[in-house]
C-alpha cells in the first residue's frame, strides 16, 4: 500500500529529528479483535515506533477470528511470552474488561485502539477515532450533497463491534438535525465481511436502488463493496459517503461515484499507542486534570483524529492524517502526562 | 394424457417448480421491481456460484456421505487463485488450471483417505476443513489479495449481450446440466447412487467402493473449487473467508430437492429449484425489510420443512409397498 | 450413519475387574487403553512446552489455560453424550449461547437471584436439547440434519429476542467465580467443576441401571428395543443431558468473560464445534455410537488445550492453529482406526 509508505518515510524524517529515548525493555503487543483490512496499518506503526523510540518489541498479533475468546488466549499466550504492554481493539466492549482486568493484576499497562471499552475499566485510555462524531459528521456531509433532503441507506459493521451502535446513533441524530427532509429508509448491519455485504447491499440496490438518493457507509467493508456496486451501476444520481482509505474507495471519489469518505487514522494509533505505552511502562501517570473526551462508553477517550476528504483532497489525504498524528504526538505528554 | 401428468406430479422437482413460481408470482404482485432487469440480475448472481456448491455437497450426499470441507476449498481455491496471480503473476488461465487441480487434489485426499481408513467422512471432513482453512489462513494472514487481473473483474460483473444474465451464470448452468447428464446417464453415476442406496448391494453387483467414493470426492472439490473462483471474479478480490458461511446452504439445498442424506436418492433439477428458492427468500427478506436475523430462522425451518416432507414421503412408499406387497 | 458398527461386546469386564486394574494390579492391559496413551500424551507435552518454551509454566498460563479446559471439558462432555446415539449434536452451541443469554436475561433484567437463574438457564439448555431429541426421534430423521436445522432456529431467535445486545451487569457473585483462584492462585474453580461432571457422568454410565441403558440403546438399538428398553426415551435422554451440560459449558463461559455476550460461541455457535468433536473422538469414543470414554474426553480436551497453548508460546504463529488442530484430528481418529486392529477387547466405558 503506497500511502502507508509515504506515511511512513515522511513521519520518519520528522521524527528522527527528536528521537525520544524509550525502554528496550518494553514488550507491545498490538492485538485487534479479528483479521480486518483497517488495522493493517498497526503493524507497520508498531515497527515504526521500535525503530524511533527504542522499544524492545511492538508487535502486531491477529486473533485467526473475530471471537472474543480466541482473542483472550491470543493476549493470554503473549503474557505467557513475556509481552508487558497490551493495545487492544475490543473483542467486546465490556467482556474485554475482564481481561484487562487480570492484565492489570499482573501489572501490565494496557489501553484499548480504535474501539473503546466500558467503564469501569483498567485500561489507562480509549485511544481512537470518535466513530460517533464521525458517523455523524459524514452523514451532516452526505445530507449537504443530497441538497438536505432525501433518504437514506446506512450500511455498517458487526454488531459485535463496539463502535457499530455508536454509529447507528450517530446517523440517527444527523438526520434528526435535518429538520424532517431526510429519512432513513434501511440500515443493513453486521456486513462488515465480503460475501454477506456483496449480497445484501447488491439485493438492497436492486430492491430499493430507485428509491434511494443516499448511503451512508460507517464500515470498511461495506464501504468498499458500496463503492463497487455504485460504480458498476454507472450511477452518479446516488450520494454516498464512504469511511476509512480502501483503494476501491478512494478511486470511486476521483471518478466521481463517491462524494466523499470519513478517514480514521490506524497508524497514528498504534504508533503513539506504543509511545504512550512505553511512558507508562517508564513510571509516567495520566494527570488527573488531563484534557478528556468523553463519549458514550467512557470519559478517557483521546481523539486520533478523523478527516473528510472528497475530491479536491482525495490525493493528498495521507498528509491530512500524518499532519494530525504529529499534532497529537507534539504535545501528548505536555498535555496528558505526568511524568 | 393422465399418465404423463401423473407421473409428472411424483416428480420432486415439479412441486418445487410449483412453489417457485408462485412465490415469484406473489412477490412481483407486491413488488414489481422484483422482475426489474437489475433485480434479476441480482438474483442470477447469487444463484450462480450457490448453485456450484449446492451440486458440490449433493454428490456426496448421494453417495451417503457428507463433505463439511466445501466451504474451506472454496476458500483455499479462491486465494491460491487470486495470490498466484497478484504474487508471481501467473496469467488467468493458468491460475485457473492449477485452481482447479488444488480442489481435485483436495476431493482426492478427501475420499482416498475416507475410503482406506474406513473411518466416517463426516469426520474426515472436519478434519480436513480445518486442515485447509489452516492452510488459507496461514498462507494469507487473514489478509486479502487485492490486485487481480482487469479480465476476471470484468467477468465477474460482464453481462450476456443486452440482457441481464450475467456471465456468472453461464458456467453454472453448464455444470447443472453435465451433473444431470452424469447421474443420470452415465455408469459412474448411477454406481454411485446404487452405492448411497445399498454398500453391500452396490460390491455384490461388482461395484468398486473405493472408485466410487472416491470419484465422488475429486468431483465435489473441483466444484467447490469452480465456486471459489467464481466467487473471487464476482467479489473481484480473493479473501480468506470465502466460503466461511457455505455450509447451511451447501445442504439446505438439496435436501429442499428431495435429497435424502442416507444416500441414493438425490435429484439435480431439484437442487437446482431448492437453490433458487433459497436466493428468492433471502432476497425477498431484504426487500420487505424483515429483520435480518430471521432469515438463519428461515432457512433452518425451511430444512426441517423439507425433511419432514421428504419422510412422509418414504413413508408413504413404505406403505405402498407393503400393502401391494411389491418387496 | 453409515459405517461399521461395533458388534455388541460379549467380553464386559466386571467392575471388580476395572477398579483392579487402576489400581494397578494389571498394569498391562491398562497401558494399552486409550486413556493411558493419551495420560503418556499430555505429560510428554507437558515435559517439552515447559523445558522449551519460557512462560508455559507461569502462573498467568497455568490459571489461563485451567479455565479454558474446563470449558472444554464440559462442551466435549456435552457432544459425547449425543455421540453415544450414533447422532450428533451441530446445535450444541446455538444452545448453549440461547441458554446462556436467557439466563442473562432473567439475572440482569428479571432481577432474578444467582442460583435460580442458573436452575433456570439449565432448564433452557435441556428444553432445547429435548427438542432436538424429539424431532430426531419422532421423524427418524438422522440428528446432523435436524441439529443443523435448530442451529440456526434456535440461534436466529436468540438473536432476534436479545437484538444482539449483551447483558453486561451481572451480579458480581455470578462474575467474580470466573476470576477466583485457587490452590496459591494457580487454578480455576471450573476446572474443578469440570472435573466433578466427568466424575458424576463416570458414574451414570457405568455404575447405574439408567446409564448401561444408554449406551445399550447406542450400541444396538434393535437389540436393546427388543430386550425391553425403549431406545426412544433413551435417546431423548441423551439430547436433554447434553442440552443441560451445554447450558453449564455457557454458563462456565459467561463467567470467565464477565458477561453473557451472544457471540460467545461464534457464528450460529459453530465455534463449538471443534473442541466438541476433538475430544471426544480423540478420547475413544465412536462415532457409530456406544461407546464412550469420560476420561478419555476430559483427558483430550486437555490435549488439544495444552498443544494449542504450547504452539501459540512456540510463536508458531497464530494462523497456523488451525491447522495443527486438523492435522491432530486426523491422525487421533487414524490412531484410533489401527488400535482396534490390535486390541481384541474391548472396554465399553473407561
Amino acid at each position: 500500500m503506497k500511502f502507508l509508505f509515504s506515511i511512513v518515510a515522511s513521519s520518519a524524517m520528522l521524527l528522527s529529528s527528536s528521537v525520544i529515548a524509550g525502554s528496550s525493555d518494553t514488550k507491545v503487543a498490538l492485538v485487534p479483535g479479528g483479521p480486518h483490512p483497517y488495522f493493517a496499518a498497526w503493524e507497520r506503526a508498531g515497527q515504526d515506533a521500535v525503530k524511533d523510540f527504542g522499544l524492545g518489541k511492538a508487535d502486531y498479533k491477529v486473533p485467526a477470528e473475530w471471537d472474543l475468546s480466541q482473542q483472550n488466549e491470543l493476549i493470554e499466550s503473549l503474557v505467557g511470552k513475556g509481552y508487558n504492554a497490551v493495545l487492544v481493539f475490543p473483542g467486546d466492549a465490556v467482556g474485554t474488561n475482564k481481561i484487562l482486568g487480570e492484565l492489570d493484576d499482573a501489572g501490565i499497562p494496557t489501553a484499548a485502539l480504535a474501539g473503546c471499552v466500558e467503564q469501569p475499566t483498567m485500561a489507562k485510555m480509549c485511544f481512537g477515532t470518535d466513530t460517533g462524531h464521525s458517523a455523524y459528521l459524514g452523514t451532516k456531509q452526505l445530507i449537504k450533497s443530497m441538497g438536505g433532503k432525501g433518504k437514506i441507506a446506512h450500511f455498517t459493521g458487526f454488531l459485535v463491534d463496539p463502535n457499530t451502535t455508536l454509529r447507528i446513533k450517530a446517523v440517527e441524530k444527523a438526520v434528526g438535525e435535518a429538520g424532517g427532509g431526510v429519512e432513513i429508509i434501511q440500515v443493513i448491519a453486521d456486513i462488515d465481511a465480503y460475501e454477506p455485504a456483496d449480497e445484501k447491499i447488491n439485493a438492497f440496490m436492486a430492491a430499493q436502488g430507485g428509491e434511494v438518493d443516499g448511503i451512508v457507509t460507517t464500515a470498511w467493508v461495506p464501504a468498499v463493496v458500496a463503492s463497487q456496486a455504485l460504480t458498476n451501476m454507472g450511477d452518479k444520481r446516488i450520494k454516498m459517503v464512504g469511511i476509512d482509505h480502501d483503494e476501491v474507495v478512494l478511486k470511486a471519489i476521483k471518478d466521481g461515484y463517491v462524494h466523499g469518505t470519513m478517514l480514521q487514522n490506524p497508524y497514528g494509533q498504534g504508533y503513539i499507542g506504543s509511545y504512550v505505552m512505553d511512558k507508562i511502562r517508564g513510571g509516567c501517570t495520566f494527570k488527573s486534570n488531563a484534557p478528556w473526551k468523553s463519549t458514550a462508553q467512557t470519559n478517557q477517550f483521546i481523539d486520533s483524529g478523523t478527516v473528510f476528504v472528497d475530491i479536491s483532497d482525495v490525493d493528498t489525504y495521507v498528509d491530512a492524517m500524518r499532519n494530525i498524528s504529529l499534532d497529537i504526538l507534539k504535545t501528548f505528554e505536555g498535555d496528558f502526562l505526568d511524568c | 394424457m393422465n399418465i404423463k401428468l401423473t407421473s409428472l406430479f411424483k416428480k420432486d422437482w415439479f412441486g418445487l417448480l410449483i412453489v417457485v413460481l408462485i412465490s415469484i408470482f406473489i412477490i412481483a404482485t407486491i413488488k414489481p421491481t422484483f422482475l426489474s432487469p437489475f433485480n434479476l440480475y441480482v438474483l442470477m448472481v447469487s444463484t450462480s456460484y450457490m448453485l456450484i456448491i449446492a451440486l458440490a455437497q449433493m454428490i456426496i450426499i448421494a453417495i451417503g456421505q457428507m463433505n463439511l470441507s466445501v466451504g474451506a476449498i472454496g476458500g483455499l481455491v479462491a486465494i491460491s487463485f487470486s495470490g498466484l496471480m497478484e504474487v508471481y503473476q501467473i496469467s488467468v488461465p493458468m491460475a485457473v488450471l492449477m485452481g482447479l487441480l488444488i480442489g481435485v487434489g483436495c476431493g482426492f485426499l478427501n475420499g482416498y483417505i475416507t475410503v482406506k481408513s474406513g473411518i466416517s467422512a463426516f469426520i474426515i471432513t472436519l478434519a480436513t476443513l480445518y486442515i485447509f482453512k489452516g492452510i488459507n489462513l496461514g498462507v494469507t494472514e487473514a489478509e486479502p489479495f487485492y490486485n487481480i487481473p482487469e479480465t476476471v473483474k470484468n467477468f465477474g460483473n460482464a453481462k450476456v449481450g443486452n440482457t441481464p444474465i450475467p456471465f456468472l451464470i453461464v458456467i453454472p448452468i453448464v455444470i447443472t446440466f453435465l451433473m444431470w447428464i452424469f447421474m443420470n446417464r452415465t455408469e459412474t453415476g448411477r454406481h454411485m447412487l446404487a452405492y448411497g442406496n445399498s454398500i453391500q448391494s452396490a460390491e455384490l453387483l461388482g461395484i468398486s467402493s473405493s472408485k466410487v467414493v472416491i470419484s465422488a470426492h475429486v468431483i465435489s472439490g473441483l466444484l467447490a473449487a469452480i465456486a471459489g473462483m467464481l466467487v473471487v471474479c464476482r467479489l473481484q478480490l480473493g479473501t480468506p473467508n470465502i466460503g466461511d458461511s457455505w455450509l447451511l446452504p451447501s445442504f439446505a439445498a438439496p435436501v429442499i430437492g428431495g435429497a435424502i442424506l442416507a444416500g441414493g436418492k438425490v435429484d439435480v433439477i431439484a437442487t437446482a429449484l431448492g437453490v433458487l428458492i433459497v436466493a428468492i427468500i433471502s432476497q425477498a427478506l431484504v426487500i420487505f425489510k424483515i429483520d435480518p436475523f430471521f432469515v438463519q430462522i428461515f432457512l433452518g425451518l425451511m430444512i426441517l420443512l423439507a425433511v419432514f416432507v421428504n419422510r412422509y414421503r418414504e413413508y408413504k412408499q413404505e406403505v405402498s409397498r407393503k400393502i401391494f406387497n411389491i418387496e | 450413519m453409515r459405517g461399521k458398527k461395533n458388534p455388541f461386546p460379549l467380553s464386559l469386564w466386571p467392575a471388580k475387574n476395572i477398579m483392579k486394574t487402576l489400581m494397578n494390579k494389571k498394569i498391562p492391559n491398562f497401558i494399552f487403553t486409550n486413556q493411558f496413551g493419551l495420560l503418556c500424551l499430555v505429560l510428554v507435552f507437558i515435559a517439552i512446552f515447559s523445558t522449551v518454551t519460557d512462560g508455559f509454566t507461569s502462573r498467568f498460563n497455568i490459571f489461563a489455560l485451567s479455565r479454558v479446559i474446563a470449558i472444554d471439558i464440559m462442551i466435549g462432555l456435552a457432544m459425547m453424550v449425543v455421540i453415544l446415539t450414533g447422532g450428533l449434536n451441530l446445535a450444541l452451541g446455538a444452545i448453549g449461547v440461547s441458554a446462556a443469554m436467557f439466563g442473562g436475561w432473567c439475572m440482569e433484567i428479571m432481577g432474578i437471584p444467582v442460583i435460580p437463574s442458573i436452575i433456570l438457564t439449565l432448564s433452557m439448555g435441556a428444553f432445547l436439547g429435548w427438542v432436538n431429541g424429539i424431532i430426531t426421534v419422532k421423524t427418524g430423521v438422522h440428528s446432523f440434519i435436524v441439529t443443523l436445522a435448530t442451529m440456526s432456529i434456535y440461534f436466529g431467535f436468540m438473536t432476534m429476542l436479545t437484538e444482539a445486545e449483551a447483558f453486561r451487569r451481572l451480579p458480581e457473585l455470578f462474575t467474580d467465580f470466573g476470576s477466583a483462584k485457587l490452590f496459591n492462585k494457580y487454578v480455576s474453580p471450573l476446572l474443578l467443576l469440570s472435573v466433578a461432571t466427568c466424575f458424576i457422568l463416570f458414574y451414570l454410565f457405568r455404575f447405574t441401571d439408567i446409564g448401561r441403558k444408554l449406551i445399550a440403546a447406542g450400541a444396538n438399538p434393535e437389540a436393546a428395543e427388543l430386550s425391553g428398553i425403549s431406545v426412544s426415551t433413551m435417546f431423548i435422554h441423551c439430547h436433554v443431558l447434553s442440552g443441560l451440560l451445554g447450558a453449564l459449558a455457557a454458563i462456565m463461559l459467561t463467567t470467565r468473560i464477565g458477561a453473557a455476550i451472544p457471540s460467545m460461541a461464534g457464528q450460529l455457535g459453530m465455534d463449538w464445534l471443534l473442541p466438541a468433536f476433538l475430544a471426544p473422538v480423540i478420547g475413544g469414543t465412536l462415532l457409530s455410537g456406544g461407546k464412550l470414554s469420560v476420561f478419555g474426553t476430559m483427558l483430550g480436551a486437555v490435549l488439544v488445550t495444552l498443544l494449542t497453548n504450547g504452539l501459540y508460546l512456540l510463536d508458531v504463529g497464530e494462523f497456523w492453529i488451525r491447522f495443527f488442530l486438523g492435522i491432530i484430528l486426523l491422525f487421533a481418529v487414524l490412531l484410533d482406526k489401527a488400535r482396534e486392529y490390535f486390541t481384541l477387547k474391548s472396554v465399553i466405558v473407561s
